[in-house]
């Protein structure tokens, strides 16, 4: 599909967040004429307009392009520098992302994020697994490749190569259902004998229990994904809009990766929320639907996965054995040109592959870290920095060791200057009801009449909590036994 | 002439060979011995001669290649085997080059061909070596770890190796252990094997043979060690007790995983692939690579999940098991090809460190906004300070720890070996972040003060809470962390606020109480110190009614405030009694004016600050 296609359909309806935003910017103006808000919603705008421009070019890959390696490593630039985006959004906007709605906003942005993070994982077993693929295309090429003249026994090793290769990919297809019957146990090797030749590319799908399934996680970031309201657009400045973007970007990513790699349960009938109201919306609907065209194709169908490589894998080793059957030796010289032409055909899969499943695998990892990493800390720094610059300042104050504090600190405090942001924790504060109030002796007592903020971390550290407050009975049993 | 010569000579060598040998065998050996003998007999001979090597060794690695035995079980037919295929392999290297005769050349696709076969048997044979219990039929599994001084005994090839298999999943005491999944002499046939097929290319084969059962058994011996399968998202929907175990073990497994599994895998590589650095690296990567991600991972979703404070503790646990086994990481993982897997545990590692000092922003933030309105009666010890206190004193207790987390923040590249002596110079990260927390704590503290009317109560209060949190602070890690200078200030507020409380709840009574030297006629004098008398009483009685049920938690702290309201109030009182006496009109009827004597006075200070239990009635 053509990527004017995009700039047709994006003119018209999908424009509505976008004007609702503007609309918002003209009340600002005639209002109040508040700068700072007008500098919030251009970010805003200009971060749909980048992650809708990202997925053009994404969307705007021929079919020959479409799920390939490369292509998909673009998607996880594009996901990554659309993460950005957001994070420089969220760093500017703490405040109001940390009151409600948006803090809710946020922490299911959090929640989908984490599931996300399962998904990567699993990505990358399926990664391993093309690799173990091609593995079998190595051996295919040793035993054919670089021979002087290629003998029954030669084609008898290939032959071995592809019928494994053929086993592992039905294999990973079959992966729940096989996987389910395994038998845990060490006393079992009369029974593997028999199936050997299916037992030793058995796919381990290392970080997720047998149970987990992707099409589940798949499921469970969709879940309640639905776009925001006008009212609630205007009532968070549009924020929200973000959020909602980030979170439908997430979604398709990820989609996307577990149709085209191999993990535990692929299923892709996930409930896409069918918007046209965001400029971003039009690209990736339309990725969304050439993908699941691409299921439905009959020799697609039974995949594994629906990257491109894999499909090639598929292509080459049905050529190979085709020929591998229907060859009789002596070879003639047709029959030569032809497995000369063939072993070519799979030498070209096993490079793209070899080639690029490294940077892939590599890229993976990179975004999945930074991603833990900023995951991790957004979940207190966006709370913590409320305060802003006077925080670190004092801060500061205390440092009997100033010069590495400011060294620390400096890095922070640019980022806080950019953000120009209420300072009052107040508006953070909890509901509170001291009541008639009795002098607190036991847990039980305090919890009735005390913040519950609090008493939730208390009843919590459960084990910890009687000896903290109570008994000052220190330290718990964890700390006792590592004394030795 | 020569040329014909030549030929005759080598037609009676071939008739010679013929004739003396009876099998085709001895023939071969003849002619070889000829063609050793003298350098043209070679060249001419040779074209029979590759025909007849190759026969020979057909005949014997047919016979092998279809007996439906396993070979290695008998030794004498392994080693045979074995031998002959490395004749086989050094003819083909022989031929090659010679390939473009047309005669060698069909024989070398008979021998390459001759040559796969034999590969294939070799896998399979390899495959059937490896298997768990492939050397005893009725394995049980379940069997022990056994230390290298008689685990080694095993030579012989029949004995049962099932229970070398499993590591035991009771506590381990002892690292110094080594795993020997397989008989000595089953990883020597191993070995053997794996030469040869490394030597004819197909290491690819041999690894496949090789890979799949070290996997599944490192896997289960996770599973065996109580490790389950967990994605992050369980993790984190995972009620804290339950995580709080899966740590416990998840700390067990890795420990042996690192110290005792991996280094048994990484010698069982290497003695198999001796010589062969390249795929003995491989292998081992492709064997510990699944179960090494699967430990971090969980770790991983450690370093994500909930930052509440109270899982400060555990992972710390988590933090310095890694940390730990960071030589181990490095030791294990440093070849090329598993120099990831060490990349991405120093990346947990790290991620741990950002997640410790994460659970500390939180607690900063419960207590920032643990609302000031919640005032404790009596002005007692808040559970605030109580919780705070405590759980910073147990926190420093790792202290090094922490120290090298806040440290890492500044410069993120600390090496965590030198720790030891960079000890003191590197808590000034965490001691200002203790003092961070501590000036939190205060401002809470201050806050929640306002909260009492009585100016007096809220002195108190506070002195109370100062009491508590100098003497947590005393003695211990935490003090050293916040310096003695800081202690003194504390101390001092301490009696700051003591001496408020003195000046906004005595400082009335004792004023009725001194003497009025301006009015000096005497029934003005009596009857003002009449008044004074009866507002002393009715002040005092107030004092005494509101605060017996305030609280001084701290018996000696209550004793001091005792002993000082006395010091200061008796001595005033006691003159003030005698100034009475010694009024005419009023020393004849004392018992009519006088509620207290100075012995009831001290009576009632004493019953000072008991709390409610014995207050207010």
């Amino acid at each position: 599909m053509p990527a004017t296609d995009f700039q047709e359909s994006s003119s018209s309806p999908s424009s509505f967040g976008f004007s609702i935003l503007s609309r918002r910017r003209d009340q600002v103006h005639s209002m109040e004429s508040t700068h700072e808000a007008t500098s919030q919603e251009i970010e805003l705008e200009a971060f749909q307009r980048q992650v809708a421009e990202r997925f053009q070019d994404l969307a705007a890959a021929d079919s020959h392009e479409l799920l390939s390696i490369p292509w998909i490593r673009k998607l996880l630039d594009t996901f990554l520098c659309c993460q950005e985006e957001f994070k420089v959004i969220v760093m500017n906007n703490k405040s109001k992302l940390n009151r409600p709605p948006m803090e809710r906003h946020i922490s299911d942005f959090f929640e989908r994020s984490v599931k996300a993070l399962d998904v990567c994982n699993a990505i990358r077993d399926g990664i391993e697994q093309i690799r173990q693929w091609q593995k079998q295309l190595e051996i295919v090429l040793c035993a054919l490749g670089n021979q002087r003249s290629i003998g029954e026994g030669q084609f008898r090793r290939a032959k071995k190569a592809l019928v494994d290769l053929a086993i592992a990919m039905l294999d990973e297809k079959d992966s729940n259902t096989t996987l389910a019957h395994r038998n845990r146990s060490f006393g079992r090797h009369n029974a593997q004998r028999e199936q050997r030749s299916f037992g030793h590319f058995r796919s381990l799908s290392w970080s997720v229990s047998r149970s987990w399934s992707a099409a589940r996680q798949l499921q469970a970031i969709s879940s309640n994904l639905v776009a925001p309201r006008g009212n609630e657009i205007i009532s968070t400045n549009g924020l929200n809009v973000a959020v909602f973007t980030m979170n439908y970007v997430l979604l398709f990513v990820m989609w996307a990766l577990v149709a085209a790699i191999p993990c535990q349960d692929r299923g892709l009938q996930t409930h896409f929320y069918m918007t046209r109201q965001f400029l971003w919306a039009a690209p990736i609907l339309s990725l969304h639907e050439r993908i699941l065209e691409e299921v439905k194709k009959r020799d697609r169908r039974n995949s594994c996965g629906l990257l491109k490589e894999i499909y090639d894998i598929e292509k080459c080793a049905r050529h190979m054995n085709e020929l591998t059957d229907s060859i009789h030796f002596p070879l003639t010289d047709e029959k030569e040109r032809e497995v000369k032409q063939r072993v070519e055909e799979v030498r070209r899969v096993y490079v793209a592959i070899r080639d690029g499943l490294d940077p892939l695998e590599r890229q993976m990892k990179r975004r999945k870290m930074i991603w833990a990493t900023v995951l991790g800390i957004k979940r207190v720094k966006s709370l913590n920095l409320l305060d802003g610059p006077s925080y670190l300042l004092k801060k500061l104050q205390f440092s009997p060791y100033q010069k590495k504090n400011i060294e620390q600190l400096k890095g922070i405090d640019t980022i806080i200057a950019k953000s120009k942001q209420a300072k009052n924790p107040t508006t953070a504060q909890r509901v509170n009801t001291p009541g008639a109030l009795e002098r607190p002796r036991l847990a039980e007592d305090l919890s009735s009449v005390y913040n519950p903020s609090l008493m939730q971390m208390l009843g919590a550290a459960k084990r910890a909590s009687n000896f903290i407050l109570f008994k000052d009975l220190w330290p718990p049993n964890s700390l006792k036994s590592k004394g030795k | 002439m020569a040329e014909n010569g030549e030929e005759k000579l080598i037609a009676v060598a071939r008739h010679i060979a013929k004739t003396l040998g009876h099998t085709n065998t001895m023939t071969e050996d003849i002619l070889r011995i000829f063609s050793n003998f003298d350098g043209r007999l070679r060249e001419k001979l040779s074209d029979d001669g590759v025909k007849q090597t190759l026969n020979s060794l057909d005949r014997k690695i047919s016979c092998f290649i279809s007996a439906d035995a396993t070979i290695w079980s008998n030794s004498a037919d392994f080693y045979s085997f074995l031998d002959s295929v490395d004749q086989l392999t050094a003819a083909v290297r022989e031929w090659t080059p010679l390939a473009d005769d047309k005669n060698i050349s069909s024989s070398l696709d008979r021998a390459e061909d001759l040559l796969q076969r034999s590969m294939f048997r070799l896998e399979d044979e390899f495959r059937a070596l490896m298997e768990p219990g492939a050397k005893s039929p009725d394995s049980t599994g379940g069997g022990a770890a056994h230390h290298p001084d008689y685990s080694d005994e095993d030579d012989d090839a029949s004995v049962e190796d099932d229970d070398n298999c499993v590591p035991v999943a009771q506590p381990v005491t002892d690292y110094d252990v080594v795993v020997d999944a397989l008989p000595a002499g089953t990883i020597g046939d191993l070995h053997e094997i794996a030469k040869r097929m490394v030597a004819a290319g197909y290491v690819n084969e041999c690894s496949q043979a090789f890979s799949p059962w070290r996997k599944e058994f490192l896997e289960e011996s996770l599973s065996r060690l109580g490790l389950q399968k967990l994605s992050i998202d369980e993790v984190n929907r995972m009620k804290w007790t339950q995580l709080e175990d899966e740590i416990e073990k998840w700390i067990k497994a890795i420990n042996v995983a690192l110290r005792i599994l991996f280094p048994s895998e990484r010698s069982l590589c290497d003695r198999i692939f001796l010589g062969f650095s390249s795929a003995a690296d491989l292998n081992f990567m492709e064997v510990c690579r699944g179960s090494t991600i699967q430990l971090l991972n969980f770790a991983d979703a450690v370093a994500i999940g909930s930052r509440s404070p109270e899982r400060l503790f555990k992972v710390l646990d988590v933090y310095e098991t890694v940390r730990d086994l960071m030589p181990e990481f490095e030791l294990i993982f440093s070849d090329q090809h598993s120099l990831s897997l060490r990349n991405e545990a120093i990346a947990i590692w790290k991620r741990l460190g950002e997640a410790i000092r994460g659970i500390f922003m939180e607690l900063e933030n419960l207590i920032r906004r643990d609302p000031a309105k919640s005032a404790v009666p009596g002005g007692g010890l808040h559970p605030i300070t109580r919780y705070v206190m405590n759980y910073l004193r147990a926190a420093c207790r790792s202290r090094l720890t922490l120290e090298q987390v806040f440290e890492e923040s500044v410069a993120p590249s600390v090496d965590c070996r030198d720790g030891d002596d960079k000890a003191l110079s590197s808590s000034s990260s965490l001691g200002v972040e203790m003092a961070w927390i501590m000036e939190m704590l205060e401002c809470n503290l201050e806050a929640k003060s306002k909260a009492y009317r009585e100016a007096a109560l809220c002195s108190v209060f506070l002195m109370n809470n100062w009491r508590y949190i100098v003497q947590k602070v005393k003695d211990n890690e935490l003090g050293t962390l916040l310096g003695d200078d800081w202690i003194r200030k504390r101390t001092a507020k301490v009696r700051q606020y003591h001496a408020n409380y003195q000046r906004s709840s005595w400082s009335k009574v004792l004023g009725v109480l001194k003497v009025d030297s301006n009015s000096t006629s005497p029934s003005g004098a009596s009857k003002s110190l009449k008044e004074k008398l009866k507002l002393f009483n009715s002040y005092f009685e107030e004092i005494c009614k509101t605060q017996s049920s305030w609280v001084i938690f701290d018996e000696q702290l209550r004793e001091e405030l005792r002993i000082s309201v006395s010091g200061n109030l008796l001595p005033a009182y006691r003159s003030f009694i005698g100034r009475l006496h010694a009024a005419p009109d009023i020393g004849k009827h004392m018992d009519r004016h006088v509620r207290y004597s100075v012995e009831d006075i001290e009576a009632r200070i004493s019953m000072l600050f008991q709390g409610t239990s014995s207050g207010r009635r």
